[in-house]
Protein backbone atom coordinates (compact mmCIF):
# COMPACT_ATOMS: atom_id res chain seq x y z
CA UNK A 1 0.00 0.00 0.00
CA UNK A 2 2.77 2.34 0.97
CA UNK A 3 4.55 1.65 -2.29
CA UNK A 4 1.39 2.42 -4.31
CA UNK A 5 0.88 5.66 -2.36
CA UNK A 6 4.49 6.65 -2.98
CA UNK A 7 4.12 5.92 -6.67
CA UNK A 8 0.94 8.02 -6.87
CA UNK A 9 2.73 10.83 -5.06
CA UNK A 10 5.58 10.69 -7.57
CA UNK A 11 3.14 10.72 -10.48
CA UNK A 12 1.26 13.75 -9.15
CA UNK A 13 4.55 15.54 -8.52
CA UNK A 14 5.82 14.93 -12.03
CA UNK A 15 2.58 16.05 -13.74
CA UNK A 16 3.08 19.45 -15.23
CA UNK A 17 0.51 22.17 -15.79
CA UNK A 18 0.79 21.50 -19.53
CA UNK A 19 -0.18 17.86 -19.08
CA UNK A 20 -3.11 18.83 -16.83
CA UNK A 21 -4.49 21.19 -19.43
CA UNK A 22 -3.57 18.96 -22.37
CA UNK A 23 -6.34 18.01 -24.76
CA UNK A 24 -5.65 16.15 -28.01
CA UNK A 25 -5.88 18.47 -31.01
CA UNK A 26 -5.17 18.31 -34.68
CA UNK A 27 -2.32 20.81 -34.84
CA UNK A 28 0.05 22.43 -32.32
CA UNK A 29 1.83 25.37 -33.98
CA UNK A 30 3.99 25.98 -30.94
CA UNK A 31 5.34 22.41 -31.16
CA UNK A 32 5.92 22.85 -34.90
CA UNK A 33 7.96 26.00 -34.21
CA UNK A 34 10.01 24.28 -31.48
CA UNK A 35 10.69 21.31 -33.75
CA UNK A 36 11.66 23.59 -36.61
CA UNK A 37 14.11 25.44 -34.36
CA UNK A 38 15.55 22.15 -33.10
CA UNK A 39 16.22 20.99 -36.67
CA UNK A 40 17.69 24.36 -37.66
CA UNK A 41 20.03 24.35 -34.64
CA UNK A 42 21.28 20.89 -35.68
CA UNK A 43 21.63 22.07 -39.30
CA UNK A 44 23.70 25.07 -38.18
CA UNK A 45 26.12 22.66 -36.50
CA UNK A 46 26.82 21.21 -39.98
CA UNK A 47 26.98 24.29 -42.25
CA UNK A 48 28.83 22.35 -44.94
CA UNK A 49 25.72 20.21 -45.43
CA UNK A 50 23.77 23.21 -46.74
CA UNK A 51 26.69 24.28 -48.93
CA UNK A 52 27.26 20.79 -50.31
CA UNK A 53 23.56 20.44 -51.18
CA UNK A 54 23.94 23.59 -53.24
CA UNK A 55 26.95 22.19 -55.12
CA UNK A 56 26.27 18.45 -55.49
CA UNK A 57 23.21 18.94 -57.75
CA UNK A 58 25.57 20.54 -60.29
CA UNK A 59 27.26 17.13 -60.56
CA UNK A 60 23.84 15.59 -61.24
CA UNK A 61 22.71 18.28 -63.65
CA UNK A 62 25.94 18.45 -65.66
CA UNK A 63 25.68 14.94 -67.21
CA UNK A 64 22.30 15.84 -68.72
CA UNK A 65 23.63 19.11 -70.11
CA UNK A 66 26.71 17.38 -71.52
CA UNK A 67 24.59 14.67 -73.08
CA UNK A 68 22.32 17.28 -74.68
CA UNK A 69 25.43 18.99 -76.06
CA UNK A 70 26.85 15.70 -77.36
CA UNK A 71 23.60 14.69 -79.07
CA UNK A 72 22.46 18.05 -80.44
CA UNK A 73 25.46 20.35 -80.42
CA UNK A 74 25.99 23.32 -78.09
CA UNK A 75 23.01 25.30 -76.71
CA UNK A 76 19.98 24.29 -78.68
CA UNK A 77 18.39 22.09 -81.32
CA UNK A 78 15.59 22.59 -83.77
CA UNK A 79 13.59 19.72 -82.33
CA UNK A 80 13.97 20.93 -78.76
CA UNK A 81 12.85 24.46 -79.67
CA UNK A 82 9.87 23.04 -81.53
CA UNK A 83 8.53 20.87 -78.69
CA UNK A 84 9.47 23.02 -75.70
CA UNK A 85 9.03 26.53 -77.07
CA UNK A 86 12.44 27.52 -75.66
CA UNK A 87 15.66 27.95 -77.58
CA UNK A 88 18.29 27.32 -74.93
CA UNK A 89 18.23 23.96 -73.14
CA UNK A 90 20.78 25.12 -70.55
CA UNK A 91 18.50 27.88 -69.27
CA UNK A 92 15.58 25.47 -69.52
CA UNK A 93 17.20 22.75 -67.40
CA UNK A 94 18.84 24.94 -64.74
CA UNK A 95 15.55 26.53 -63.61
CA UNK A 96 14.01 23.05 -63.62
CA UNK A 97 16.72 21.81 -61.24
CA UNK A 98 16.29 24.89 -59.04
CA UNK A 99 12.63 24.01 -58.47
CA UNK A 100 13.39 20.28 -58.29
CA UNK A 101 15.53 20.87 -55.16
CA UNK A 102 12.27 21.47 -53.25
CA UNK A 103 10.71 18.27 -54.57
CA UNK A 104 13.80 16.31 -53.62
CA UNK A 105 13.71 17.74 -50.10
CA UNK A 106 10.03 16.98 -49.64
CA UNK A 107 10.75 13.34 -50.51
CA UNK A 108 14.12 12.77 -48.82
CA UNK A 109 13.95 15.01 -45.77
CA UNK A 110 10.34 15.56 -44.74
CA UNK A 111 9.07 12.17 -45.87
CA UNK A 112 11.93 10.41 -44.10
CA UNK A 113 11.87 12.57 -41.00
CA UNK A 114 10.70 9.90 -38.56
CA UNK A 115 13.16 7.41 -39.98
CA UNK A 116 16.07 9.81 -39.34
CA UNK A 117 14.78 10.33 -35.80
CA UNK A 118 14.78 6.55 -35.42
CA UNK A 119 18.41 6.33 -36.56
CA UNK A 120 19.32 9.09 -34.10
CA UNK A 121 17.58 7.17 -31.29
CA UNK A 122 15.12 10.01 -30.63
CA UNK A 123 11.99 8.51 -32.18
CA UNK A 124 10.54 7.03 -29.00
CA UNK A 125 10.90 10.27 -26.94
CA UNK A 126 9.14 12.10 -29.77
CA UNK A 127 6.29 9.63 -29.85
CA UNK A 128 5.59 9.99 -26.14
CA UNK A 129 5.66 13.80 -26.36
CA UNK A 130 2.08 15.03 -25.93
CA UNK A 131 1.85 16.85 -29.27
CA UNK A 132 0.18 15.78 -32.51
CA UNK A 133 2.61 14.02 -34.84
CA UNK A 134 1.51 16.22 -37.71
CA UNK A 135 2.93 19.29 -35.94
CA UNK A 136 6.31 17.53 -35.76
CA UNK A 137 6.15 16.91 -39.50
CA UNK A 138 5.13 20.51 -40.20
CA UNK A 139 8.06 21.73 -38.07
CA UNK A 140 10.44 19.47 -40.01
CA UNK A 141 8.98 20.69 -43.29
CA UNK A 142 9.52 24.37 -42.35
CA UNK A 143 13.15 23.84 -41.36
CA UNK A 144 13.85 21.79 -44.48
CA UNK A 145 12.26 24.47 -46.68
CA UNK A 146 14.55 27.12 -45.18
CA UNK A 147 17.66 24.97 -45.74
CA UNK A 148 16.57 24.03 -49.26
CA UNK A 149 16.01 27.67 -50.19
CA UNK A 150 19.61 28.46 -49.23
CA UNK A 151 20.91 25.41 -51.18
CA UNK A 152 18.72 26.13 -54.22
CA UNK A 153 20.01 29.71 -54.44
CA UNK A 154 23.61 28.49 -54.14
CA UNK A 155 22.87 26.12 -57.04
CA UNK A 156 21.28 28.89 -59.11
CA UNK A 157 24.18 31.24 -58.37
CA UNK A 158 26.79 28.63 -59.29
CA UNK A 159 24.97 27.77 -62.53
CA UNK A 160 24.79 31.46 -63.42
CA UNK A 161 28.55 31.68 -62.97
CA UNK A 162 29.43 28.39 -64.68
CA UNK A 163 26.96 28.30 -67.55
CA UNK A 164 26.11 31.99 -67.92
CA UNK A 165 22.35 31.44 -67.60
CA UNK A 166 20.15 34.40 -66.62
CA UNK A 167 16.48 34.88 -65.72
CA UNK A 168 13.98 37.75 -65.56
CA UNK A 169 14.33 39.31 -62.09
CA UNK A 170 11.14 41.33 -62.66
CA UNK A 171 9.09 38.14 -62.32
CA UNK A 172 10.29 37.48 -58.77
CA UNK A 173 6.91 38.17 -57.09
CA UNK A 174 4.75 35.82 -59.18
CA UNK A 175 7.54 33.22 -58.99
CA UNK A 176 7.52 33.44 -55.17
CA UNK A 177 3.72 33.04 -55.10
CA UNK A 178 3.88 29.92 -57.26
CA UNK A 179 6.80 28.53 -55.24
CA UNK A 180 4.91 29.02 -51.96
CA UNK A 181 1.88 27.16 -53.26
CA UNK A 182 4.08 24.39 -54.66
CA UNK A 183 5.92 24.00 -51.35
CA UNK A 184 2.58 23.84 -49.49
CA UNK A 185 1.36 21.15 -51.89
CA UNK A 186 4.60 19.24 -51.47
CA UNK A 187 4.15 19.27 -47.69
CA UNK A 188 0.93 17.26 -48.14
CA UNK A 189 2.77 14.95 -50.56
CA UNK A 190 5.60 14.41 -48.07
CA UNK A 191 3.18 13.68 -45.19
CA UNK A 192 1.81 10.88 -47.31
CA UNK A 193 5.36 9.57 -47.83
CA UNK A 194 6.10 9.84 -44.11
CA UNK A 195 3.07 7.63 -43.48
CA UNK A 196 4.25 5.11 -46.07
CA UNK A 197 7.72 5.00 -44.51
CA UNK A 198 6.17 4.37 -41.07
CA UNK A 199 4.49 1.31 -42.56
CA UNK A 200 7.16 -0.01 -44.96
CA UNK A 201 10.20 1.09 -42.89
CA UNK A 202 13.04 0.72 -45.42
CA UNK A 203 13.37 4.37 -46.48
CA UNK A 204 16.21 3.97 -48.94
CA UNK A 205 14.27 1.77 -51.33
CA UNK A 206 10.85 3.40 -51.10
CA UNK A 207 12.31 6.88 -51.24
CA UNK A 208 14.59 6.02 -54.17
CA UNK A 209 11.67 4.49 -56.02
CA UNK A 210 9.39 7.48 -55.52
CA UNK A 211 12.17 10.00 -56.04
CA UNK A 212 13.31 8.48 -59.35
CA UNK A 213 9.74 8.05 -60.60
CA UNK A 214 8.85 11.66 -59.75
CA UNK A 215 12.06 12.91 -61.37
CA UNK A 216 11.34 10.92 -64.53
CA UNK A 217 7.84 12.34 -65.04
CA UNK A 218 8.72 15.90 -63.96
CA UNK A 219 9.64 18.41 -66.68
CA UNK A 220 13.04 19.14 -65.12
CA UNK A 221 15.40 18.45 -68.04
CA UNK A 222 12.89 17.96 -70.84
CA UNK A 223 9.40 19.22 -71.69
CA UNK A 224 6.38 17.02 -70.91
CA UNK A 225 5.86 16.60 -74.66
CA UNK A 226 8.47 13.83 -74.77
CA UNK A 227 6.46 11.69 -72.35
CA UNK A 228 3.65 9.38 -73.51
CA UNK A 229 0.27 11.17 -73.24
CA UNK A 230 -0.98 9.16 -70.25
CA UNK A 231 2.25 9.70 -68.29
CA UNK A 232 2.26 13.42 -69.14
CA UNK A 233 -1.28 13.71 -67.78
CA UNK A 234 -0.32 11.79 -64.60
CA UNK A 235 2.62 14.17 -64.15
CA UNK A 236 0.16 16.97 -63.42
CA UNK A 237 -0.95 15.09 -60.31
CA UNK A 238 2.41 15.97 -58.74
CA UNK A 239 2.13 19.48 -57.26
CA UNK A 240 5.46 20.56 -58.68
CA UNK A 241 4.76 19.89 -62.37
CA UNK A 242 2.49 22.92 -62.89
CA UNK A 243 4.84 25.01 -60.76
CA UNK A 244 7.94 24.10 -62.81
CA UNK A 245 6.15 24.97 -66.07
CA UNK A 246 4.80 28.32 -64.78
CA UNK A 247 8.03 29.35 -63.05
CA UNK A 248 10.10 28.45 -66.11
CA UNK A 249 7.78 30.45 -68.39
CA UNK A 250 7.90 33.49 -66.11
CA UNK A 251 11.63 33.35 -65.38
CA UNK A 252 12.80 32.77 -68.95
CA UNK A 253 10.37 34.88 -70.99
CA UNK A 254 9.75 37.59 -68.39
CA UNK A 255 6.18 37.88 -69.70
CA UNK A 256 3.29 37.91 -67.21
CA UNK A 257 -0.07 36.74 -68.55
CA UNK A 258 -2.68 37.40 -65.84
CA UNK A 259 -5.33 34.93 -67.03
CA UNK A 260 -2.93 32.01 -67.49
CA UNK A 261 -1.28 32.85 -64.16
CA UNK A 262 -4.62 32.87 -62.30
CA UNK A 263 -5.57 29.55 -63.88
CA UNK A 264 -2.30 28.04 -62.68
CA UNK A 265 -2.83 29.45 -59.19
CA UNK A 266 -6.34 27.93 -59.08
CA UNK A 267 -4.94 24.56 -60.17
CA UNK A 268 -2.16 24.74 -57.58
CA UNK A 269 -4.66 25.67 -54.82
CA UNK A 270 -6.74 22.64 -55.77
CA UNK A 271 -3.63 20.44 -55.61
CA UNK A 272 -2.60 21.89 -52.23
CA UNK A 273 -6.04 21.06 -50.82
CA UNK A 274 -6.03 17.61 -52.39
CA UNK A 275 -2.55 16.71 -51.14
CA UNK A 276 -3.14 18.01 -47.62
CA UNK A 277 -6.33 15.97 -47.27
CA UNK A 278 -4.63 12.93 -48.81
CA UNK A 279 -1.34 13.42 -46.92
CA UNK A 280 -2.82 14.01 -43.47
CA UNK A 281 -5.36 11.21 -44.02
CA UNK A 282 -2.68 8.75 -45.17
CA UNK A 283 -0.37 9.69 -42.31
CA UNK A 284 -3.13 9.33 -39.70
CA UNK A 285 -4.04 5.93 -41.12
CA UNK A 286 -0.39 4.81 -41.12
CA UNK A 287 0.06 6.06 -37.55
CA UNK A 288 -2.98 4.09 -36.38
CA UNK A 289 -1.87 1.01 -38.34
CA UNK A 290 1.65 0.97 -36.91
CA UNK A 291 0.38 1.61 -33.38
CA UNK A 292 -2.08 -1.28 -33.68
CA UNK A 293 0.66 -3.57 -35.03
CA UNK A 294 3.10 -2.33 -32.40
CA UNK A 295 5.72 -1.78 -35.09
CA UNK A 296 6.51 1.90 -34.63
CA UNK A 297 10.06 1.48 -33.32
CA UNK A 298 10.84 -1.60 -35.44
CA UNK A 299 13.40 -1.58 -38.22
CA UNK B 1 27.71 -28.94 -25.40
CA UNK B 2 30.70 -29.40 -23.12
CA UNK B 3 33.06 -26.54 -22.38
CA UNK B 4 35.95 -28.42 -23.98
CA UNK B 5 33.96 -28.87 -27.18
CA UNK B 6 32.99 -25.16 -27.31
CA UNK B 7 36.57 -24.12 -26.71
CA UNK B 8 37.62 -26.43 -29.50
CA UNK B 9 35.24 -24.68 -31.93
CA UNK B 10 36.49 -21.25 -30.84
CA UNK B 11 40.10 -22.32 -31.25
CA UNK B 12 39.35 -23.63 -34.71
CA UNK B 13 37.64 -20.34 -35.57
CA UNK B 14 40.57 -18.28 -34.32
CA UNK B 15 43.05 -20.42 -36.22
CA UNK B 16 41.28 -20.08 -39.54
CA UNK B 17 43.35 -18.13 -42.05
CA UNK B 18 44.35 -18.01 -45.69
CA UNK B 19 42.62 -16.79 -48.85
CA UNK B 20 40.08 -19.65 -48.82
CA UNK B 21 38.90 -18.78 -45.31
CA UNK B 22 38.66 -15.10 -46.20
CA UNK B 23 36.73 -15.92 -49.37
CA UNK B 24 34.26 -17.99 -47.35
CA UNK B 25 33.81 -15.09 -44.95
CA UNK B 26 33.27 -12.67 -47.85
CA UNK B 27 30.69 -15.04 -49.38
CA UNK B 28 28.87 -15.28 -46.04
CA UNK B 29 28.76 -11.46 -45.88
CA UNK B 30 27.42 -11.23 -49.43
CA UNK B 31 24.68 -13.77 -48.63
CA UNK B 32 23.85 -11.92 -45.41
CA UNK B 33 23.32 -8.68 -47.38
CA UNK B 34 21.10 -10.49 -49.90
CA UNK B 35 19.00 -11.83 -47.02
CA UNK B 36 18.64 -8.34 -45.51
CA UNK B 37 17.65 -6.82 -48.86
CA UNK B 38 15.18 -9.56 -49.70
CA UNK B 39 13.49 -9.25 -46.31
CA UNK B 40 12.10 -5.89 -47.49
CA UNK B 41 9.52 -6.62 -50.24
CA UNK B 42 9.93 -3.15 -51.73
CA UNK B 43 13.65 -3.80 -52.20
CA UNK B 44 12.86 -6.57 -54.64
CA UNK B 45 10.49 -4.35 -56.63
CA UNK B 46 13.02 -1.52 -56.66
CA UNK B 47 15.81 -3.86 -57.71
CA UNK B 48 13.78 -4.89 -60.76
CA UNK B 49 12.61 -1.45 -61.87
CA UNK B 50 15.58 0.73 -60.91
CA UNK B 51 17.79 -0.02 -63.93
CA UNK B 52 14.98 1.18 -66.23
CA UNK B 53 14.12 4.17 -64.07
CA UNK B 54 17.73 5.38 -64.13
CA UNK B 55 18.03 5.00 -67.86
CA UNK B 56 14.70 6.51 -68.96
CA UNK B 57 15.50 10.17 -68.06
CA UNK B 58 18.60 9.99 -70.29
CA UNK B 59 16.58 8.48 -73.10
CA UNK B 60 14.00 11.26 -72.74
CA UNK B 61 16.67 13.96 -72.69
CA UNK B 62 18.18 12.56 -75.88
CA UNK B 63 14.77 12.32 -77.53
CA UNK B 64 13.95 15.91 -76.56
CA UNK B 65 17.02 17.30 -78.30
CA UNK B 66 17.55 14.82 -81.14
CA UNK B 67 14.02 13.78 -82.07
CA UNK B 68 15.37 10.55 -83.65
CA UNK B 69 17.48 7.60 -82.40
CA UNK B 70 20.47 8.82 -84.42
CA UNK B 71 22.42 12.05 -84.40
CA UNK B 72 25.06 13.25 -86.83
CA UNK B 73 26.60 15.56 -84.20
CA UNK B 74 26.95 12.60 -81.86
CA UNK B 75 28.54 10.60 -84.67
CA UNK B 76 31.37 13.10 -85.09
CA UNK B 77 32.14 13.02 -81.36
CA UNK B 78 31.57 9.36 -80.45
CA UNK B 79 32.20 7.51 -83.68
CA UNK B 80 28.62 6.21 -83.82
CA UNK B 81 25.40 8.02 -84.68
CA UNK B 82 23.36 5.52 -82.61
CA UNK B 83 23.19 7.52 -79.37
CA UNK B 84 20.51 5.25 -77.88
CA UNK B 85 22.76 2.15 -77.87
CA UNK B 86 25.73 4.23 -76.69
CA UNK B 87 23.79 5.68 -73.74
CA UNK B 88 21.95 2.44 -72.88
CA UNK B 89 25.16 0.38 -72.58
CA UNK B 90 26.97 3.18 -70.74
CA UNK B 91 24.12 3.55 -68.27
CA UNK B 92 23.91 -0.19 -67.68
CA UNK B 93 27.55 -0.13 -66.64
CA UNK B 94 27.04 2.95 -64.48
CA UNK B 95 24.38 1.06 -62.48
CA UNK B 96 27.08 -1.45 -61.54
CA UNK B 97 29.56 1.30 -60.66
CA UNK B 98 27.01 3.14 -58.51
CA UNK B 99 26.10 -0.05 -56.70
CA UNK B 100 29.78 -0.68 -55.95
CA UNK B 101 30.65 2.89 -54.92
CA UNK B 102 27.64 3.40 -52.66
CA UNK B 103 27.02 -0.11 -51.43
CA UNK B 104 30.64 -0.94 -50.68
CA UNK B 105 32.05 2.49 -49.82
CA UNK B 106 29.54 2.89 -47.04
CA UNK B 107 29.84 -0.63 -45.59
CA UNK B 108 31.31 0.37 -42.22
CA UNK B 109 28.85 3.20 -41.69
CA UNK B 110 25.85 1.05 -42.55
CA UNK B 111 26.90 -1.73 -40.20
CA UNK B 112 27.48 0.92 -37.54
CA UNK B 113 23.97 2.34 -38.06
CA UNK B 114 22.40 -1.08 -37.67
CA UNK B 115 24.53 -1.83 -34.60
CA UNK B 116 26.40 -4.80 -36.13
CA UNK B 117 29.82 -3.23 -36.71
CA UNK B 118 31.39 -4.35 -33.44
CA UNK B 119 30.17 -7.92 -33.93
CA UNK B 120 31.70 -8.03 -37.40
CA UNK B 121 34.96 -6.47 -36.25
CA UNK B 122 35.41 -9.12 -33.57
CA UNK B 123 34.77 -11.90 -36.09
CA UNK B 124 38.08 -13.65 -36.83
CA UNK B 125 38.56 -12.33 -40.35
CA UNK B 126 40.54 -9.49 -41.90
CA UNK B 127 38.85 -6.09 -41.87
CA UNK B 128 39.40 -5.76 -45.61
CA UNK B 129 37.30 -8.91 -46.04
CA UNK B 130 34.33 -6.94 -44.73
CA UNK B 131 34.78 -4.55 -47.67
CA UNK B 132 35.46 -7.39 -50.16
CA UNK B 133 32.33 -9.25 -48.97
CA UNK B 134 30.20 -6.21 -49.58
CA UNK B 135 31.90 -5.77 -52.95
CA UNK B 136 31.01 -9.37 -53.82
CA UNK B 137 27.37 -8.69 -53.01
CA UNK B 138 27.26 -5.43 -54.95
CA UNK B 139 28.95 -7.09 -57.90
CA UNK B 140 26.15 -9.68 -57.98
CA UNK B 141 23.45 -7.08 -57.31
CA UNK B 142 24.79 -4.56 -59.82
CA UNK B 143 25.63 -7.29 -62.34
CA UNK B 144 22.05 -8.54 -62.35
CA UNK B 145 20.96 -4.91 -62.80
CA UNK B 146 23.21 -4.61 -65.87
CA UNK B 147 21.68 -7.76 -67.38
CA UNK B 148 18.13 -6.51 -66.66
CA UNK B 149 18.79 -3.07 -68.13
CA UNK B 150 20.48 -4.39 -71.27
CA UNK B 151 17.69 -6.92 -71.83
CA UNK B 152 15.11 -4.15 -71.39
CA UNK B 153 16.99 -1.87 -73.79
CA UNK B 154 17.29 -4.57 -76.44
CA UNK B 155 13.62 -5.56 -76.16
CA UNK B 156 12.04 -2.10 -76.00
CA UNK B 157 14.45 0.43 -77.47
CA UNK B 158 16.02 -1.42 -80.35
CA UNK B 159 19.50 -1.47 -78.84
CA UNK B 160 21.68 -3.94 -80.73
CA UNK B 161 24.36 -5.97 -78.99
CA UNK B 162 27.13 -7.91 -80.70
CA UNK B 163 26.91 -11.46 -79.29
CA UNK B 164 30.66 -12.01 -79.78
CA UNK B 165 31.37 -9.20 -77.38
CA UNK B 166 29.41 -10.57 -74.41
CA UNK B 167 32.15 -12.81 -72.94
CA UNK B 168 34.98 -10.27 -73.40
CA UNK B 169 32.76 -7.59 -71.85
CA UNK B 170 32.43 -9.80 -68.75
CA UNK B 171 36.22 -9.93 -68.56
CA UNK B 172 36.21 -6.13 -68.67
CA UNK B 173 33.74 -6.11 -65.73
CA UNK B 174 36.23 -8.24 -63.77
CA UNK B 175 39.07 -5.81 -64.58
CA UNK B 176 36.85 -2.83 -63.77
CA UNK B 177 35.99 -4.24 -60.35
CA UNK B 178 39.66 -4.38 -59.36
CA UNK B 179 40.14 -0.69 -60.17
CA UNK B 180 36.89 0.33 -58.56
CA UNK B 181 37.76 -1.62 -55.42
CA UNK B 182 40.82 0.65 -55.13
CA UNK B 183 38.52 3.68 -55.24
CA UNK B 184 36.18 2.02 -52.74
CA UNK B 185 39.06 1.36 -50.31
CA UNK B 186 39.88 5.08 -50.46
CA UNK B 187 36.21 5.96 -49.87
CA UNK B 188 36.08 3.58 -46.89
CA UNK B 189 39.09 5.38 -45.40
CA UNK B 190 37.17 8.66 -45.55
CA UNK B 191 34.13 7.03 -43.93
CA UNK B 192 36.34 5.63 -41.16
CA UNK B 193 37.98 8.99 -40.51
CA UNK B 194 35.14 11.45 -41.12
CA UNK B 195 32.24 9.14 -40.14
CA UNK B 196 29.71 11.22 -42.14
CA UNK B 197 31.45 10.01 -45.29
CA UNK B 198 28.37 10.07 -47.53
CA UNK B 199 29.34 13.55 -48.66
CA UNK B 200 32.74 12.41 -49.87
CA UNK B 201 31.33 9.27 -51.47
CA UNK B 202 28.74 11.39 -53.27
CA UNK B 203 31.33 13.90 -54.48
CA UNK B 204 33.92 11.27 -55.56
CA UNK B 205 31.30 8.97 -57.07
CA UNK B 206 29.45 11.73 -58.93
CA UNK B 207 32.72 13.30 -60.13
CA UNK B 208 34.00 9.99 -61.54
CA UNK B 209 30.62 9.46 -63.21
CA UNK B 210 30.67 12.99 -64.61
CA UNK B 211 34.02 12.54 -66.37
CA UNK B 212 33.32 8.95 -67.50
CA UNK B 213 31.96 8.42 -71.01
CA UNK B 214 28.65 6.99 -69.76
CA UNK B 215 26.09 9.10 -71.66
CA UNK B 216 28.45 11.21 -73.76
CA UNK B 217 31.97 10.92 -75.15
CA UNK B 218 34.69 12.69 -73.17
CA UNK B 219 35.26 14.95 -76.18
CA UNK B 220 32.45 17.23 -74.86
CA UNK B 221 34.36 17.83 -71.60
CA UNK B 222 36.76 20.73 -71.22
CA UNK B 223 40.49 19.84 -71.58
CA UNK B 224 41.21 19.71 -67.82
CA UNK B 225 38.30 17.33 -67.21
CA UNK B 226 39.47 15.23 -70.15
CA UNK B 227 42.82 14.73 -68.39
CA UNK B 228 40.99 13.68 -65.21
CA UNK B 229 38.85 11.32 -67.30
CA UNK B 230 41.77 9.44 -68.83
CA UNK B 231 43.30 8.81 -65.40
CA UNK B 232 40.12 7.18 -64.07
CA UNK B 233 39.69 3.39 -64.39
CA UNK B 234 35.94 3.95 -64.79
CA UNK B 235 36.50 5.76 -68.09
CA UNK B 236 38.45 2.88 -69.65
CA UNK B 237 36.08 0.29 -68.15
CA UNK B 238 32.96 1.88 -69.65
CA UNK B 239 34.68 2.47 -72.98
CA UNK B 240 35.96 -1.14 -73.30
CA UNK B 241 32.69 -2.66 -72.03
CA UNK B 242 30.64 -0.68 -74.55
CA UNK B 243 33.06 -1.22 -77.45
CA UNK B 244 32.92 -5.00 -76.99
CA UNK B 245 29.14 -5.02 -76.79
CA UNK B 246 28.68 -2.70 -79.79
CA UNK B 247 31.43 -3.90 -82.12
CA UNK B 248 32.37 -7.38 -80.87
CA UNK B 249 35.94 -8.73 -80.76
CA UNK B 250 37.24 -6.34 -83.40
CA UNK B 251 36.23 -3.23 -81.44
CA UNK B 252 38.33 -0.16 -82.35
CA UNK B 253 41.15 0.70 -79.93
CA UNK B 254 40.19 -2.14 -77.58
CA UNK B 255 43.73 -3.41 -76.95
CA UNK B 256 44.93 0.02 -75.87
CA UNK B 257 41.92 0.40 -73.53
CA UNK B 258 42.57 -2.97 -71.88
CA UNK B 259 46.28 -2.26 -71.33
CA UNK B 260 45.57 1.17 -69.82
CA UNK B 261 42.82 -0.30 -67.62
CA UNK B 262 45.15 -3.05 -66.36
CA UNK B 263 47.84 -0.47 -65.48
CA UNK B 264 45.32 1.76 -63.70
CA UNK B 265 43.97 -1.30 -61.84
CA UNK B 266 47.42 -2.06 -60.42
CA UNK B 267 47.91 1.57 -59.34
CA UNK B 268 44.44 2.02 -57.82
CA UNK B 269 44.24 -1.29 -55.96
CA UNK B 270 47.76 -0.88 -54.55
CA UNK B 271 47.22 2.68 -53.36
CA UNK B 272 43.70 1.87 -52.07
CA UNK B 273 44.85 -1.21 -50.12
CA UNK B 274 47.77 0.63 -48.51
CA UNK B 275 45.52 3.56 -47.58
CA UNK B 276 42.94 1.23 -46.07
CA UNK B 277 45.53 -0.71 -44.08
CA UNK B 278 47.04 2.45 -42.59
CA UNK B 279 43.69 4.13 -41.91
CA UNK B 280 42.33 1.01 -40.23
CA UNK B 281 45.41 0.81 -38.01
CA UNK B 282 45.25 4.54 -37.19
CA UNK B 283 41.53 4.51 -36.34
CA UNK B 284 42.01 1.44 -34.15
CA UNK B 285 44.92 3.07 -32.32
CA UNK B 286 42.70 6.06 -31.63
CA UNK B 287 39.92 3.76 -30.37
CA UNK B 288 37.57 5.56 -32.75
CA UNK B 289 36.39 2.68 -34.91
CA UNK B 290 32.84 2.54 -33.62
CA UNK B 291 32.41 6.23 -32.77
CA UNK B 292 29.66 8.23 -34.45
Amino acid sequence: MAAIAAQRMTESETRTEYLDRFKPRLMDWSAARVFMMKNLVIALRYPTNVLIWGLIPILWLAPYLLMMTAVAGPGTSEHFAEISGFNDFLTFAVIGWFVYRYIDTSIWSVGNNFRWEQFSGTLEPLFVTPVPWISILVGAAFSDTIQTTVSAFILLGMCTLLFGVSYAATMILPVIIVMLLMVLGLYGFSFMLAGMILVFKDPSVLTELISTAVFTVSPVNYPLQVLPTGVAFAAFLIPSTTAIIVIRELAITGIFQPLAFLQSIALLLGLVLFFWVLGVGAFKYAEKWTKTKGSIGGF
Amino acid sequence: MTTAKTEGIFEKMMEREGPRAEFRAATALAIKTWKVELSYPLSVLYFIVSPFLWFIPYLLVGSAVAGTPTSAVFGTLAGTTDWVSYVAIGNAFSALALSIFWGTGNTFRREQNTGTLETLLTTPMKNATLVWGQMLHNMQHGGLGVILQLTFSVLFFGVTINAWGILPSLAIVALAIVGMQGVVFAMTCVVLLAKQGWMIIEVIGSSLMLVAPISYPIAVLNPILQYVAVSSPLTWSVESFRNFLMYGLMAPGILESIVVLAILDVIFISVGSVLFKHTDRYVRSQGALSEF
